[in-house]
């Protein structure tokens, strides 16, 4: 995927300014490598507020996707906010509303005060893979990078919530960040879960990611976590938590981050859906990652294939493969779980008989028997893309 | 010399036993930019040079860069003027009803199916 300079000395706008870029496999497609703090260069989507992609490469590099690769989405203009909010004697969280006895906190407090756990679930924008859908549609145009898996540690937000005393009559819980938009008519980004929700054990205040500290660009010093739940609910430098009576109705829940009221989420192509609702669970998904889009490998000899597989949380039960576009399948080995809400490993040897063209996809289905439909579906906002995506090799 | 041979056979042997094994490791690597300063690039993108291109640098720059623009697909002048018109009802930009059709223009122009 990604081209040097010398390459893309067509491409018109980021020469100059950029060492690198890369042509993502859409109309429009062309974007810089960009290096930010704590960050390799990544896919720039856009630079302010700042959007990078993870280079599809990355998803064969480890299991756990690296913090210095992880995918970067701000909706607000003042992001991501200035360290000096930032720090231990500045940042606080406070929880209020409809609480008994409403909390500041330090992140030294909450990792102190409360017992600190640990969960491996898969973070994924709600618009990944976006740039794919047919029709276009307007918004972030993603590759497949905007997802990734890391070992989250922190405090429960239960727990949390459980110590401010949550009124019995709670109906809605508000997460707001200390990002800000230019103008003050923009839309604060809030975002609001079921009080239900905002009880489940698996959801974290999160201060660490793989091992580290959440890199600035994934939210330091604190992070909300809802496992299973597209990342839009998943609010960086989250600072006020706000226990709510009604439905909150701000721009992020609706008109924002909606769609269609269907099983599948989706709707006839270039319609518009009768009623929507908010999106929450993130659907099937799997992808081949140890060959790319056009590869080589060698003719009648054995090529192990990789990739990831992952969905909500039920768990993945089976990866089935094909080499002929969807007309033979047979199962994949599953890897080791991390447990059901990460990225699952699946491997499968592959001896192409002959030399040739051979289209390869993966299909996963999951413990409800849940899987990924053969053509993409589609929504006005491109949400949840999550169908099988073929990867094209030649054998030589 | 005999032993790096040995080694070596053992490593081939070990190949032929167990040759197809996912050799990507669980855990990834340490984050050696990590103690980076916290400082964000900041060049910017500036757009196609021609006839309304000062308005758009005028109200759009505000609150983002103009890869929100360039990135998108060729949209057509409906769909152009959605996005516009959203940026004001929606976001608040301090556009008069006389600015947009300037805007959706040039966007139409040089970022869309005119």
């Amino acid at each position: 995927m990604a081209r040097s300079a010398a390459l893309a000395a067509s491409a018109p706008w980021w020469r100059g300014w950029a060492e690198e870029t890369v042509e993502l496999p859409f109309a429009q497609g062309g974007r810089p490598l960009v290096k930010y703090p704590q960050k390799r260069p990544l896919i720039r989507l856009t630079a302010r507020p700042p959007q990078l992609e993870t280079p599809f490469s990355v998803f064969n590099e480890s299991l756990l996707t690296p913090n210095d690769a992880f995918f970067v989405r701000y909706h607000l203009t003042n992001s991501p906010p200035p360290a000096e909010k930032l720090q231990a004697d500045t940042f606080r969280l406070a929880v209020k509303g409809n609480v008994a006895a409403p909390l500041n906190l330090s992140v030294e407090e909450l990792r102190t005060r409360f017992e600190n756990v640990e969960t491996v679930a898969v973070l994924q924008c709600s618009g990944n893979s976006r740039g794919f859908f047919e029709p276009r549609v307007g918004g972030g145009q993603l590759g497949h990078g905007a997802m990734g898996c890391a070992r989250w540690r922190g405090v429960r937000l239960a727990d949390v919530l459980q110590a401010a005393g949550l009124g019995a009559s709670a109906k809605q819980v508000l997460f707001n960040g200390l990002d800000t938009p230019f103008l003050p008519a923009t839309p604060d980004f809030i975002k609001a879960i079921e009080a239900d929700l905002a009880l489940n054990p698996e959801l974290l205040l999160a201060f660490e990611m793989n091992g580290e500290a959440l890199p600035w660009l994934n939210g330091f010093p604190l992070r909300l976590v809802v496992p299973g739940y597209f990342g839009t609910y998943w609010l960086k430098q989250v600072n006020e938590i706000t226990v709510m009576d009604a439905e909150y109705k701000g721009f992020w829940m609706n008109p924002g981050y909606r769609i269609p009221d269907d099983p599948c989420a989706a709707i006839a192509p270039g319609t518009t859906p009768k009623r929507t609702i908010p999106i929450t669970r993130m659907n099937v998904r799997s992808f081949i990652t140890s060959l790319a889009e056009g590869s080589t490998v060698k003719a009648a000899t054995t090529t192990l294939v990789r990739g990831i597989a992952f969905d909500d949380g039920q768990g993945i039960r089976e990866v089935l493969f094909s080499t002929d576009g969807g007309r033979n399948w047979r199962a994949a080995e599953l890897g080791q779980s991390l447990g059901n809400y990460a990225f699952r490993e699946w491997t499968i040897p592959w001896d192409p008989p002959k030399a040739g063209r051979y289209a390869l996809m993966a299909r996963a289905t999951n413990r409800l028997g849940q899987s990924q439909p053969l053509e993409p579906l589609w929504n006005p906002a491109g949400y949840m893309r999550n169908c099988v995506e073929p990867v094209n090799v030649s054998a030589t | 010399m005999k032993t790096k041979t040995h080694f070596f056979s053992l490593f081939l042997g070990l190949l032929l036993i167990e040759p197809l094994r996912s050799q990507v490791p669980v855990e990834p690597k340490k984050n050696v930019f990590a103690g980076d300063d916290w400082k964000l690039p900041t060049a910017q993108l500036a757009l196609k040079a021609a006839p309304g291109a000062e308005q758009i640098n005028a109200n759009c720059v505000l609150c983002h860069s103009l890869d929100y623009v360039s990135t998108q697909p060729l949209l057509t002048r409906a769909q152009w003027t959605a996005g516009v018109e959203k940026m004001k009802t929606r976001f608040g930009a301090p556009l008069t009803t006389n600015q947009i059709p300037a805007l959706v223009e040039y966007l139409t122009l040089n970022y869309g199916k005119p």
